[in-house]
């Protein structure tokens, strides 16, 4: 039997978690939501979020990880017994839809990054280009690029790929994020974008739609509760303190994400500032959705600046290099919980590109088929959050915090405040998130919120999650079987 | 920018930065 390969060193799942967090929604989808959210006052909650929801899920997924040494199956199934690995299933199910999908924007941004270094995309009609591209039958040759890349790295193994991709990613992309802040915060009436980003109008809290997205926004953000970081966990070493990394990529997540909106917004502020200059005008273009902002906004923004060339082509560079850190860590998830079923990690990344690349294909040659499984699997993310509140409520609050969190000889531990987090906090906040969710679709759309055939619907979310969850739990009995019952230790 | 978005500037990214820092230092120690 092998012996299971683990970090080199405890900067290696540092600079991983990193990469799993910080992707393109820090990049493409914080400067948006802040923006739309009235700015500093939104950020007031976020950061709280950060430590109500996201930091407690993070140290329990990393818990589990380390101490089941299992991918999220075998996690669920060795803590709470066999017989709810289905949750387990469900969390793998919704992460691995996300990646199917996930692959396809990570090529997009492949693309615009070489088109705007040799095809001269800045001086193209942005709209135009987007419409061609997205029309052509490109979209799915990145998305089979991106497959074989992020394969590749996976298939070099966990120090040689996982951890060495992410010590040149993550470190690059902060620097890239940097430069791009500088270059923003230089333009003309840059630091009117500052202002609106950064002044507290706290009569906005009042508005409990700044809560709910400062609470998505976290959740999905920092990746608490896809069962990523859990997956990473697996290779940490026994002296891993699972407190010390989630803040470590709780902070370093909200961080990357304050550099992109500085990044960003003062660069649209400056923008208009030479046209009809107006905040309405400015929110128009945040309102427009994440691809709309990103490569149709975006390369016209970059287009009217000194420079604007070299530095658009660097954003697609970092916008690449969040993709490919945050697409690995899907991939990896797949293939520890394939490994954990008795495949060898060569046949286990063959069967997921090759799986990917098919059940990704719709969503490459269609935004509709596209924007559909991004609306249903995001949101299944809030139930996968909550899987995972329910693994250490039938745990036991106190028993998990003392028997699986705690770390033998560190000096850092978790307090009773963990305990009413995990009881009454987490619940709350899961339930306050659906009910908002349920509410607004039913008041946005009282005769259509329920139909299963339209796209945006409550229905076709809730169809397509029963289904999966009703055949995860009818296959309980062989899937975790399958899953507890291997030896496979490498 | 008024002072008031700059003080809260100041505020968010120290949050952000130290908690960040301070993290990794921790890590560094080994703690």
């Amino acid at each position: 039997m092998k012996k299971r390969e683990l970090f080199a060193s405890r900067w290696g799942i540092i600079f991983a978690g990193l990469g799993m967090a910080v992707g393109t929604g820090n990049i493409w989808r914080f400067p948006r939501i802040v923006s739309q959210q009235g700015g500093g006052a939104f950020l007031i909650p976020w950061i709280l979020f950060l430590f109500l929801w996201s930091i407690p899920l993070l140290i329990i997924e990393i818990s589990m990880g380390k101490k089941t040494r299992s991918g999220v199956i075998g996690s669920f199934g060795k803590i709470i017994g066999k017989n709810y690995a289905w949750m387990g299933t469900f969390v793998t199910f919704v992460t691995t839809a996300i990646m199917f999908y996930y692959s396809v924007v990570t090529g997009w941004c492949l693309k615009y990054f070489l088109a705007t270094s040799f095809q001269g995309l800045i001086k193209k009609d942005s709209l135009e280009f987007w419409h061609s591209f997205t029309s052509s039958w490109e979209p799915a040759l990145f998305h089979f690029a991106a497959l074989g890349i992020g394969g590749f790295i996976i298939y070099k193994g966990v120090v040689k790929g996982i951890e060495r991709a992410n010590r040149i990613l993550i470190p690059s992309l902060f620097i890239l994020l940097i430069i791009a802040c500088v270059r923003s915060l230089t333009l003309p009436s840059a630091f009117q974008g500052l202002n609106f980003l950064f002044s507290p109008n706290l009569a906005r809290l009042a508005d409990y739609e700044v809560w709910l997205n400062a609470l998505s926004q976290s959740a999905w953000s920092t990746g608490a509760g896809w069962g990523l970081i859990l997956t990473y966990a697996v290779y940490s070493h026994k002296k891993e303190n699972p407190m010390l990394t989630s803040t470590t990529l709780g902070f370093g997540n909200n961080l990357a994400s304050l550099l992109a909106a500085v990044a960003v917004i003062p660069t649209v502020f400056s923008y208009f500032s030479t046209q009809d200059f107006s905040h309405q005008k400015v929110l128009e273009v945040m309102k427009a959705d994440n691809q709309g902002l990103t490569f149709i906004w975006i390369p016209n923004l970059f287009s009217k600046i000194p420079a604007g060339s070299f530095f658009l082509a660097l954003f697609f560079l970092a916008l690449s290099f969040a993709a490919f850190s945050s697409l690995i860590s899907m991939m990896e998830l797949d293939t520890r919980i394939l490994m954990d079923a008795g495949f060898s990690r060569k046949k286990a990344i063959a069967l997921i590109c090759v799986c990917a690349f098919v059940l990704g294909f719709p969503s490459a040659i269609s935004m509709g088929f596209f924007t559909n499984q991004d609306w249903v699997w995001s949101l299944g993310l809030m139930v996968s959050g909550f899987f995972f509140t329910i693994a250490v409520l039938k745990f036991g609050p106190k028993n998990f915090r003392q028997n699986i969190i705690s770390t033998p000889g560190s000096k850092i531990r978790l307090k009773k405040w963990f305990d009413i987090l995990v009881i009454f906090l987490l619940p709350l906040q899961f339930l306050a998130m659906l009910g908002w969710w349920f509410w607004k679709s039913y008041s946005g759309d009282p005769h259509n919120w329920f139909n299963i055939a339209s796209s945006g619907s409550v229905g076709t979310v809730l169809f397509q999650w029963v289904i999966a969850l009703g055949l995860f739990i009818l296959l309980n009995k062989i899937i975790a079987k399958k899953m507890l019952s291997n030896k496979n230790d490498s | 920018m008024t002072l008031e978005a700059f003080l809260f500037m100041i505020f968010i990214f120290a949050v952000c930065l130290g908690g960040f820092g301070y993290s990794l230092y921790l890590s560094s120690k080994n703690k």
